[in-house]
């Protein structure tokens, strides 16, 4: 870094200037600041702090999407019926059961590429790139591609499964137990490319010097791996998993595109119930209780990473 | 790639000590006023320019200024895929060319059920909803209770030359809500009896014309399951139960609307009056025919379709729109016959396609506009009778095209003992009270379930919504 | 300036996003670590992979090329097909619903990203120099919005719009995205890492925090809001919960919920649909190849802040 300036602008040290020092050394920029985060706090008050407040607020009554206004007072019943609804909590285990099909795939498989693209000196560019287009895709395109590939008796799926030696392959999106195997399986092709560049760009972080002096002592690359990458990369490891987790709590799209909750109510997800309460059944205030305890859920999980993620930086 | 990015590390304006140079801003406390203003005013430009420079009508314009879509044109909604689909393509077509405008509609076809009912109701709210669209009658009957429908007048309905008479009374008469008259009646579509004519023959129940004699009570219908199975030798019945719950519905409601049951649901469907009774003693006795294996245990949509196409079974029990389906099988002689009374009277499930007109402010031309292309289809019922529908509309219906129609004419009937759901917020063609019932039948039929058990299920899952309050 | 060359691996310091290029992320000469078999393995391992990867994309684009009966016939007709066919596209061009996708998903990604990253850079500036009353509340306030799942949301806000009369208007799709809490904080991140002398003098000069703003910061965070318009772009286009609700007419819908919502009137003709899902993606796709490197450098940052 280049010469600190010598000028009178030289912050003086928040904390222990007395606060009369403080606003003579520290200019306090009250109106232009906010006049900067203006347009920002409008969208953020209006789209992020009051639908919260509209949304917990709906969730104490029966309203309806149909009606105006907020409906008849329901108290706790809206809660009670979501807490001891069976769709309700098939669909949060259903969420749950998405979030355990994906995230160790999508942490470990791109841990792994992470790792043998690295090493590789020439054509990391095209992995990149074969691994993380499809993560730009929409989820529509995704969706439609997968549920093509997955007709049943003569999608592509089925043809490989025959060439396999399966008899008679069954339907994965019409097969209860399966549907939400073949979900989880697109969501990983779509989405694997995201942590795979995250780990590739931690890996390119630690030193090369690291890796010779490993090998200078008769480290195998297993060895390596095991000993240096791994316990290096579990930073990006929690991270990756967190936001894993996060997401896929937060799942709709493919659900929706792909089997519509179905078969029967077999993959039906949180979100899926919450907007399908809204707007087919016109609960809203039912659907705001139930938005409410996913939100809560969702809000532990993001807060534990930032306590996790505020005591690994000051450690 | 630099620190300073765009390439070269120098900043703009070039290479002064100060950037400043002479170029000192008149204001130097942020954006001007005049600046502000400007940016204000080319936004709203921008947002009226939208709607204006680019062409009022235009997606463009309706999106940035909210104006209204293609005016002129009549946009129409529908939930008609594969054969109906086509069938309705052709009559759309038609349309077209009676009113000689390139583009004088728009039609838009939605996944069928839950998903399209969605669409129309949040358009609706949403103030941009179609001209017409098309909606089952016992759901446009909670729609119109949730206010999303305009009513429909006898003047409305002068503006074409219709009247409340040229339709089918139990229809009309079923399509009230609070005694105001909220759909124009397009069909009725029963749950029918497809009847395999290689099988029945040699069965021996077929007359002389080659029609299924009526089979009237519980005896004939055994005789007649048992007669069936002998020339099969495998089943006598198919119906699905496999990733299906509106078909189990249809199957048991029929029978039990036939022992004259009680009202499934009662006062808008907060009370469950269900004859518990009869209900248990249906379900037994639809257990017991999968049980004595005159229909398979367990057959999805297409499956038990095929069991009749291929004579592994005499009859196919499902809706009338599956005759296009049949007429396409190579080699299959089939007739179509109403669910044959096997108890007191006759009945069978049913529901009605109907065209609605979703709540919006509508010009004079808007709404005569709307009522034309009503009539148009209407008038096209031949068409659409071939699907296998039977047609509300009496004119057309009672045409010597559409009474030569075969197989038509067989189960012409089924539409004047048409028993509906019963009438709830949560009932209707493809809604969650057929998915909870229906899954219960469908795994009653499969021997998974007991009838108590069923019954028990019903009440509980059902209970759940019986006692929500009513969001409409 | 440290002198970074391109062997020098980049020192993750804190910030996340800086303003260094990451030089890592290109193709870096990389000695053997001892074992060739094992890096044979590792290549066969990781190359099958990648075939494996490719596969469902080309999949999708082989039925695009092939006729609609001949694809509607399975799997194996369509391996067997050698007569790649553009006439899908074509229908779908024709038809014209793909023009108004393509029209409301441009128009919504594009103002989106505009205030997004008009407003993010502006909300990260005081952030980031400002000193001023209230700052730790919106810290804390940043902290919270970036936890908060903005899908959960839907209800309240498709209401709200309803009753502004916003609901069917592009508008409905737009506002809703624009408080994008993380852009704040990788411009903060961005900003942080910038020198502070130049504002510093213009400050001495008199300058307002505005022209400052705009134009000494912005200029020099060009790699950043390229990456930042990039990505937000790709989260727009791509949202399918938002418009789902919020638009209903057929002609106003963005791709993905014109993909989602119309298959009703495609039916059984398989190659249409394939060959609507990839022209919904083709402009990403073409995005991507020109701006390949930003998009990964602003995927990679934003993952060790957000």
């Amino acid at each position: 870094m280049s010469a600190p300036p010598a000028q009178p602008i030289a912050p003086a040290d928040a904390r222990t200037a007395s606060p009369h020092q403080r606003t003579t050394t520290l200019f306090h920029h009250d109106k232009p600041a906010w006049l900067f985060l203006a347009p920002f706090a409008i969208f953020y008050v209006l789209f992020l702090i009051w639908p919260t407040i509209f949304m917990i607020i709906s969730s104490f009554f029966n309203s309806s999407l149909v009606s105006s206004g907020l409906g008849s007072f329901a108290g706790l019943a809206n809660y009670r019926e979501m807490l001891t609804k069976d769709e309700f909590w098939s669909a949060m285990w259903h969420t749950l059961q998405f979030t355990l099909y994906t995230v160790p795939p999508l942490v470990i498989l791109a841990f792994v590429f992470a790792i043998l693209v690295n090493r590789m000196k020439r054509g990391q560019g095209l992995f990149r790139v074969v691994f993380f287009v499809p993560f730009i895709l929409p989820s529509a395109t995704i969706s439609l591609i997968w549920l093509y590939i997955f007709t049943p008796a003569n999608g592509l799926l089925a043809l490989v499964q025959t060439w396999l030696g399966f008899d008679a392959p069954r339907p994965v999106l019409g097969t209860p137990s399966l549907a939400m195997i073949g979900i989880a399986l697109a969501t990983i092709w779509w989405t694997i490319g995201f942590n795979f560049i995250l780990y590739l760009a931690a890996l390119q972080d630690v030193p090369r010097e690291t890796y010779e002096a490993a090998s200078v002592d008769g480290a195998s690359p297993w060895q390596q791996i095991r000993y240096i990458t791994i316990p290096l990369l579990s930073r990006t490891t929690t991270l990756v998993v967190v936001l894993q987790i996060i997401a896929s709590l937060k799942i709709f799209d493919q659900v929706y595109l792909m089997t519509s909750g179905g078969p029967g109510t077999s993959t039906q997800v949180a979100l899926g119930l919450i907007t399908n309460t809204a707007f087919t059944d016109f609960r809203v205030g039912a659907a705001s209780a139930a938005s409410v305890l996913l939100f809560i859920v969702i809000m532990v999980i993001a807060a534990l990473r930032q306590l996790t993620e505020r005591s690994e930086r000051t450690a | 790639m630099t620190r300073h990015g765009s390439g070269n590390g120098r900043l703009r304006p070039s290479a002064a000590s100060s950037p400043w140079g002479a170029q000192a801003p008149p204001s130097a406390r942020g954006p001007s006023r005049r600046s502000l203003l400007r940016a204000g005013l080319a936004g709203a430009g921008a947002t009226m320019l939208g709607g204006g420079l680019a062409g009022c009508g235009t997606p463009l314009s309706a999106g940035l200024a909210g104006s209204e879509l293609s005016p002129g044109t009549l946009s129409f909604w529908n939930l008609f895929g594969g054969g109906d689909g086509a069938r309705l393509t052709t009559m759309l077509e038609q349309y077209e060319a009676e009113t000689e405008g390139a583009n004088s509609l728009q039609a838009a076809t939605f996944a069928w059920g839950n998903p399209y009912y969605t669409k129309v109701s949040l358009a609706t709210l949403g103030d941009k909803p179609p001209d017409v669209a098309v909606a089952h009658l016992t759901r446009a009957k909670n729609l119109a209770r949730a206010g999303l429908l305009t009513e429909i007048t006898d003047d409305m309905l002068a503006m074409v030359d219709l009247r409340a008479e040229d339709f089918n009374q139990k229809v009309w008469e079923e399509q009230k809500t609070d005694g105001k008259d909220w759909v124009i009646p397009l069909d009725t579509h029963p749950y029918v009896m497809y009847y395999n004519r290689a099988v029945c023959e040699p069965a021996g129940l077929l007359d002389s014309d080659g029609l299924l004699v009526p089979i009237e009570g519980m005896e004939a219908w055994e005789a007649a399951l048992a007669a069936a199975k002998e020339v099969t030798g495998e089943y006598a019945m198919s119906t699905p139960n496999i990733n299906e719950t509106s078909t189990p519905w249809r199957w048991f409601y029929s029978l039990y609307a036939q022992q004259g049951g009680a009202p499934f649901l009662s006062e808008g469907g907060t009370e469950l009056t269900f004859d518990e009774g009869l209900v248990e003693s249906t379900l037994a006795y639809i257990q017991s025919i999968s049980e004595r294996e005159l229909m398979p245990r367990a057959a999805d949509y297409g499956g038990a379709a095929q069991h009749m196409f291929s004579g592994r079974s005499a009859f196919y029990l499902q809706g009338v729109w599956e005759i296009t389906t049949a007429q396409s099988i190579e080699g299959l002689d089939f007739g179509m016959t109403p669910i044959p009374t096997i108890y007191d009277q006759p009945a069978n499930q049913a529901d009605s396609h109907t065209f609605i007109l979703p709540a919006m402010d509508r010009s004079e031309e808007q709404m005569l506009r709307a009522m034309g292309f009503i009539k148009s289809m209407l008038d096209q019922g031949l068409t659409w009778a071939e699907g296998g529908h039977v047609l509300s509309y009496l004119p057309t219906l009672n045409s010597p095209e559409v009474q030569a129609l075969e197989p038509q004419s067989g189960y012409a009937s089924a539409a004047d003992n048409a028993v509906y759901d019963d009438p709830a917020w949560y009932s209707g063609s493809g809604s969650n009270f057929e998915v909870i019932v229906g899954a219960q039948i469908g795994i009653v039929m499969q021997g998974i379930a007991s009838p108590t058990e069923a019954i028990s299920n019903i009440r509980s899952q059902l209970g759940n919504y019986a006692n929500t309050a009513d969001p409409l | 300036m440290a002198s970074e060359t391109v062997d020098t691996p980049r020192r993750r310091t804190g910030n996340g996003v800086s303003g260094a290029a990451p030089p890592a992320l290109t193709n870096k000469p990389k000695a053997k670590e001892g074992s060739g078999a094992f890096n044979i393995i590792a290549g066969v391992f990781v190359g099958f992979f990648a075939l494996l990867w490719l596969v469902p994309s080309f999949w999708a684009i082989k039925t695009s090329l092939t006729p609609n009966p001949t694809a509607a016939l399975g799997a194996e007709a369509i391996l067997r097909d050698t007569n790649p066919t553009l006439e899908s596209y074509m229908t779908l061009f024709r038809a014209g619903d793909i023009w108004n996708w393509y029209l409301a998903s441009a128009i919504t990604s594009v103002v989106t990203v505009v205030l997004t990253v008009l407003f993010a850079s502006m909300a990260a500036y005081p952030l980031s120099r400002l000193q001023f009353r209230g700052r730790r509340i919106v810290f804390l306030l940043m902290i919270l919005g970036i936890m908060v799942p903005g899908q959960v949301l839907i209800i309240p806000i498709f209401q709200q719009l309803g009753a502004v009369g916003l609901l069917n208007t592009y508008w409905a799709v737009i506002f809703p995205q624009v408080p994008a809490v993380i852009a704040v904080f990788v411009f903060k991140q961005f900003f942080d890492g910038l020198p502070k002398e130049l504002e510093e003098a213009a400050r001495i000069d008199g300058a307002g925090f505005w022209r400052i703003y705009w134009s000494i910061i912005m200029p020099l965070s060009k790699p950043i809001v390229a990456a930042m318009a990039v990505l937000t772009f790709v989260g727009v286009w791509n949202n399918l919960l938002l418009p789902l609700f919020v638009l209903s007419n057929p002609e106003l819908m963005t791709i993905p919920v014109g993909l989602a919502t119309v298959q009703g009137s495609y039916g059984q003709r398989v190659a249409d649909i394939q060959a609507s899902a990839i022209l919904g993606c083709l402009p990403l796709v073409v995005l991507f190849i020109f701006f390949q490197r930003r998009i990964i450098e602003g995927v990679a940052g934003t993952g060790t802040k957000g």
